[in-house]
């Protein structure tokens, strides 16, 4: 029977209820979408390092972002090569460059330099012009998302970069770093002649490992014989990248804190839409309490009632999300919404919801039985 | 006591055939002695501005088993306040209040919501259903306290709801029903446990005359059948007829 109480009296009152929904609901699209944004863009400082199939990067020591590195012998590779456990290494080139525009102007590129028959490091498909668009000599591959950084350039356009010519040989589809500047990729040989890089070096070594080796412990050993360089697993580097820029910009904090306002709106809305209710209901209230109801009957109703606007606040914000996330998402502005994101803010709203009951159970204690009888 | 008990004829039904009454039984005899309730020097005083003033001064009190007493007096006199010691709803400043026997004006909040809902049926003036609540379901609210499953509930719920004439009625919502109709539904809703006891604060006021007297019949008959003593405030002449013994408050006394 509470259950039915807590229910046909939500119910019965459309309007708060739609009220104490909406918040629900703008909590939790809020927050995934927030979240979502916040892991998207996370996502993109590890970019070049979720699209190779390297195990294992070997940079300089130090090594804090992939998109900074910092040079060291290309000799290396071959003592990395012959530890127990590897099964290939590949060099890796990433420097910055300056690309010339029609216009005169010039963007500064994030130049990534990889091998030809690259089974390890080639970050990109090709998705306009030839599959082996880099075996060229002059060229160049770029992402056709940086499209309008670089003036639109159209496919087998020339161009320069630090004033040698090359040519837009290919391009592909959704490349995209945490930085503002673009990727583009070249022959790792060219990447030396288009920027100086010393040919004796290189900036990373990209290793694949043996079906049963640990990928730690070739780290630890990589170290132990290179003192110079840091050897980090695939996803340890990502994880160093992106703390990189969270901690340098702060970023968490400002995603963190609008997330939290999403939380607390959610909150106050869900609060005062079940405060409001309560109030409009107090002589039903006092009824229940003179025919014989206790306060924790009272409060159970109370819980189900934030329980129900809850779960159905959730289930129609995921439904939105997953809609807003449809048509808001793009390579430029990812908004990626892991399970586990989905299902950490169902649980946190949850809770809110049912905190949220506190403020209206407040107003139920001090209700009197009394004042039934007193008209 | 010093109460002004008056004998009276019982109403006939004879303008509402539908509710014959049934002889009354004599529970004092056959259930348990003495009074179902039992009040003794109960004081209440409100502080009104900054000074206090007594409602109740020192009055005693007793119903027996399946008598109907009625509180008259004029407005102000403490009829309500009254009751609402003897429905535990308020605490006496002093007094000892028994039920069946069983001394319950020192019991604690949740105790006395305990009684309430075991021994206590209650009618108030503006019926206070719940407004999501079918009919059905109002009634059937204090069975599912007691831990009766919903569907039991509800189906005693449909009996009684018939025997106050509303079947018809029975998933009908208290605001599309008349005043007369809703404390039909509220008077079910008292009697559902058969509790020892009824009180009813001014049940006709909200009613015209016609559905004051088809509710007061109704409360007769249905406390006669089930052997529940009534307390009901009121000061509607036109329903005294109902009362087996008035009790005339004035001062914080009775007359
Ligand atoms: N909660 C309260 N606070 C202060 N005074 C009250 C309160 N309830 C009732 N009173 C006063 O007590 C007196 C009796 O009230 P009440 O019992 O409601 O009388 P009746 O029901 O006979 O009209 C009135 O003078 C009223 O003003
Ligand atoms: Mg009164």
């Amino acid at each position: 029977m509470r259950w039915n109480l807590a229910y046909r009296t939500l119910l019965h009152d459309r309007g708060k209820l739609t009220a104490g929904l909406v918040g629900v609901i703008f909590s939790v699209v809020l927050v995934n979408l927030q979240g979502g944004l916040f892991l998207g863009l996370m996502g993109k400082t590890s970019t070049l390092i979720d699209r190779s199939d390297a195990q294992i990067w070997v940079g300089h020591r130090g090594m804090r972002n992939v998109d900074f590195a910092h040079p060291f012998p290309e000799r290396w590779q071959y003592v990395v090569a012959g530890l127990k456990g590897v099964d290939q290494v590949e060099p890796l080139r990433v420097e910055f460059a300056e690309m010339s525009m029609p216009d005169g102007n010039f963007e500064t590129v994030v130049l990534v330099g990889v091998q030809e028959d690259s089974d390890l490091g080639r970050p990109y498909e090709i998705v306009t012009g030839p599959a082996d668009a880099l075996q060229k000599n002059d060229a160049v591959v770029i992402d056709d998302c940086d499209q309008d950084l670089l003036r639109d350039p159209a496919l087998n356009e020339l161009r320069e970069i630090n004033g040698r010519r090359i040519r837009i040989a290919g391009k592909s589809h959704g490349v995209i770093g945490f930085l503002a500047n673009p990727y583009v990729f070249t022959r790792y040989e060219q990447l030396a002649e288009l920027t100086g890089f010393d040919r004796r070096d290189t900036s990373y070594l990209l290793v694949q490992l043996k079906p049963d080796a640990d990928a730690d412990a070739v780290c630890e050993a990589i170290e132990a014989r290179l003192p110079d360089v840091s050897a980090m697993t695939a996803s340890q580097y990502a994880w160093t990248s992106a703390d990189f820029w969270i901690r340098r910009t702060g970023i968490g904090l400002s995603f963190g804190a609008a997330t939290l306002l999403g939380l607390l709106v959610g909150l106050v809305m869900v609060g005062q839409t079940l405060y409001a209710m309560v109030l409009d209901r107090v002589s039903e209230y006092a009824t229940l309490r003179a025919i014989g109801l206790n306060e924790r009957e009272l409060l159970s109703v109370l819980i189900m009632q934030s329980a129900i606007v809850a779960i159905v606040g959730i289930a129609i914000g995921f439904v939105l999300t997953v809609v807003l996330q449809g048509a808001l998402s793009t390579p430029k502005a990812t908004i990626e919404i892991p399970t586990l994101l989905y299902l950490g803010c169902g649980i946190l709203i949850f809770v809110i919801c049912l905190v949220a009951s506190a403020l209206p159970y407040l107003r139920i204690r001090r209700i009197d039985p009394h004042v039934v009888l007193q008209g | 006591m010093n109460t002004n008990s008056r004998p009276t004829s019982h109403p006939t039904s004879g303008d509402i055939n539908a509710f014959a009454i049934t002889p009354r039984n004599a529970p004092s005899d056959s259930v348990a002695p003495g009074a179902v309730l039992r009040a003794e020097g109960i004081t209440k005083s409100y502080v009104i501005g900054g000074t206090a003033r007594k409602v109740l001064d020192g009055l005693d009190f007793r119903v027996d088993y399946g008598e109907s007493v009625f509180l008259a007096g004029p407005s102000g006199s403490g009829k309500t306040t009254l009751l609402s010691i003897l429905g535990l709803l308020l605490t006496a400043d002093s007094g000892e209040l028994f039920l069946r026997e069983r001394r319950v004006d020192a019991l604690s909040a949740e105790e006395r919501s305990q009684v309430r809902r075991d021994s206590i049926g209650f009618v108030f003036q503006r019926f206070q259903l719940i407004a999501a609540l079918s009919a059905r379901d109002n009634v059937a609210i204090p069975l599912t306290l007691h831990g009766h499953p919903l569907h039991q509930a509800r189906g005693k719920a449909e009996e009684l709801l018939e025997r106050v004439g509303l079947r018809d009625h029975r998933l009908a919502l208290p605001g599309s029903m008349s005043p007369g109709q809703c404390q039909r539904v509220a008077l079910a809703r008292a009697l559902i446990t058969e509790p020892a006891l009824i009180l009813a604060d001014e049940p006709t006021a909200a009613l015209d005359g016609v559905a004051g007297r088809a509710v007061m019949e109704l409360m007769r008959e249905l406390t006669t059948n089930f052997a529940t003593a009534t307390v009901v405030v009121t000061h509607d002449p036109r329903i005294f007829p109902f009362a087996d013994r008035i009790c005339e408050m004035e001062n914080g006394g009775f007359k």
